[in-house]
């Protein structure tokens, strides 16, 4: 092999490893070496967890950049956010660590913001939230672990005794029942007599539970009661209909009620009838004093004693003559 | 006592010769033609080797991670184990592996001959310097060719790895998930990490071969034994060195 055919192979060798050097970069790396940079924003936060170079920057899932560094700023985390040029993210939008699996790789989630709202510029620092990690999580997991053992601790505690000589729940009852066990024993026994006396149709809830006459005359009389509470629901239907009619101020009851002119009407009556009364009560006018002063009574009295014995001498004198009579006894 | 004095001479004689080599690091351009012919041999005509046992490396890797993982539902991580293990570890070792047995020994080889048949010695008489033509196209070659060598690797290990997940039936992974995962997980500075290793093991074991083979002394015996030596002691010092440089880089 002449010494060309040889620097031919190696040049192309060597040009071939850098092609795959640089295939391998573009691939695992997004290949950022001559493409636009975007711009920078800075993310503050109390922790930034297990946030590192080269993790993910998302905006609703979409990865819009990368972490180009985390540093600790005085008192305070600090993620350099590296975000794509033609990505604009609202000032108000916030920026959130959020865990990408259980594996410890994290990524910064920024929210959409509010649309209209000025975009962050390069440098500028945007807000962000916190969220609880996978530790705090078992932390507080760790603490709901220990209240229910506690939790637990007071129910054995309240059904077993606290070893101090106050018994717990279960002591409590098994001393009940060895105490009063022949009490026990007599009420079972009583409730066994009872239990056979409905079960042989014995008493009022036997025959009621074993009689199928007495079944349905009670079905019967709950027939009626439905039907009478059926009817009483329609005459207070009716009642109210009434009620509501009277109350629109229709028919003679409703327009004295509601009515100011039947009101009106029915005063001015009642003040002239309480006039009529008034006058009847002492006596003036015709009927008053026909009330009151019983000359004319007296004169009736006198005059019907005359008509009879008017009468009786018509009887005796003939009919020709009675009106005659009748005229001279009452002029 | 001996043993401990024969180590310590290795590495300051190692040491001497690397800082000798990089002081004629100018006379390279004009040893152009000895720079290609080296990466000839070191790049060029390892690379079917290395292809052929980094695809089966690969395809093993994917083979023995499926039937482990099988039994915990996480197949589809095995692109991510198969991506990462390659570039981290296995892709630049076994190339360092590969270069030890086949160049390295080759190189001890070589020199040790010249040195025995005083070639060495007539090179030096002439007033050129042993580690200006023997030794500094050997480094830069093999500097130039172990990343490229080792991302080559790589590719072929990854490839290997999803032919394996697609046609073995109780993987049954499409290629397209298991590269998904390995794009997932393994990162470019993985594979710069690892081939910031294989360049340190390809300059070790060109530099220890090197040294071995121009302190041989005696005859034809002494070559196979500086050989079988240099082999010996490049691949322990590929091991020890892959722990210190993986956690300088880690």
């Amino acid at each position: 092999m002449n010494n060309a055919q040889q620097t031919a192979r190696v040049g192309l060798f060597f040009l071939l490893g850098v092609a795959l050097i640089w295939v391998t970069y573009e691939t695992l790396s997004g290949g950022k070496l001559f493409r636009d940079q975007g711009y920078t924003l800075i993310a503050g936060f109390d922790d930034v967890k297990d946030l590192k170079k080269g993790d993910d920057v998302r905006m609703a899932g979409v990865k819009i950049g990368s972490i180009d560094l985390t540093r600790l700023d005085g008192r305070r985390a600090v993620a350099v956010l590296r975000v794509d040029s033609g990505v604009l993210i609202p000032r108000d939008a916030t920026a959130t660590i959020y865990m990408a699996g259980l594996l410890g790789s994290n990524y910064v989630g920024i929210g959409m913001g509010t649309a209209g709202v000025p975009p962050l510029s390069d440098g500028q620092e945007i807000s962000t939230t916190v969220t609880p990690d996978f530790n705090t999580i078992m932390s507080e997991l760790g603490n709901l672990g220990k209240k229910l053992d506690g939790a637990l601790g007071s129910f054995s505690s309240a059904m077993n005794g606290d070893g101090k000589g106050n018994g717990g729940l279960i002591q409590n009852l098994d001393h009940l029942v060895t105490d009063n066990r022949d009490k026990i024993g007599a009420t079972l026994s009583n409730l066994q007599s009872v239990s056979e006396k409905i079960n042989n149709g014995e008493g009022t809830l036997g025959k009621l539970v074993n009689d199928p006459d007495l079944h349905d005359q009670l079905l019967a009389a709950i027939n009626e009661l439905k039907a009478t509470a059926t009817q009483a629901n329609s005459f207070m239907a009716n009642a109210q209909g009434i009620v509501d009619h009277v109350k629109s101020g229709q028919g003679s009851l409703g327009m004295l009620l509601y009515d100011p002119q039947s009101a009106e009407n029915l005063r001015v009556a009642v003040q002239d009838f309480r006039d009529v009364s008034d006058k009847l009560a002492k006596g003036q006018g015709t009927l008053g004093k026909l009330i009151s002063d019983d000359s004319l009574y007296l004169s009736a009295q006198s005059t019907m004693k005359k008509a009879d014995r008017a009468l009786d001498g018509m009887t005796d004198s003939g009919p020709i003559t009675a009106v005659g009579i009748v005229a001279n006894a009452l002029f | 006592m001996r043993q401990i004095r024969s180590i310590l001479e290795g590495v300051g004689s190692t040491v001497q010769l690397l800082l000798r080599a990089l002081s004629y690091v100018a006379t390279l351009p004009r040893q152009s033609s000895r720079f290609i012919e080296q990466c000839y041999l070191i790049g060029y005509t390892t690379l079917p080797i290395v292809g052929i046992l980094s695809f089966f490396i690969g395809s093993v890797l994917a083979l023995q991670a499926g039937y482990s993982m099988q039994n915990f539902g996480v197949m589809q991580f095995i692109g991510s184990l198969v991506g990462l293990s390659l570039a981290r570890e296995l892709g630049p070792v076994m190339v360092a592996i590969l270069v030890t047995g086949r160049v390295g020994s080759a190189i001890t080889a070589e020199l040790a001959s010249m040195k025995v048949y005083q070639e060495v010695d007539a090179l030096i008489t002439m007033n050129i310097p042993p580690e200006r033509m023997l030794v500094l196209p050997r480094l830069a070659a093999v500097a130039v060719m172990m990343p490229v060598l080792t991302v080559i690797a790589n590719i072929v290990g990854w490839f290997g790895g999803a032919m394996i997940c697609k046609y073995t039936a109780f993987i049954s992974l499409s290629p397209k998930a298991y590269f998904a995962s390995m794009v997932q997980y393994t990162k470019f500075k993985d594979v710069f990490d690892g081939m910031v290793k294989a360049e340190v093991f390809g300059l070790v074991v060109v530099l220890v071969c090197c040294n071995i083979g121009l302190n041989t002394r005696g005859g034809p015996r002494e070559i196979g034994a500086s050989v079988t030596r240099a082999v010996v002691v490049s691949l322990i010092l590929i091991l020890v060195l892959d722990y210190f440089v993986t956690k300088i880089l880690i």
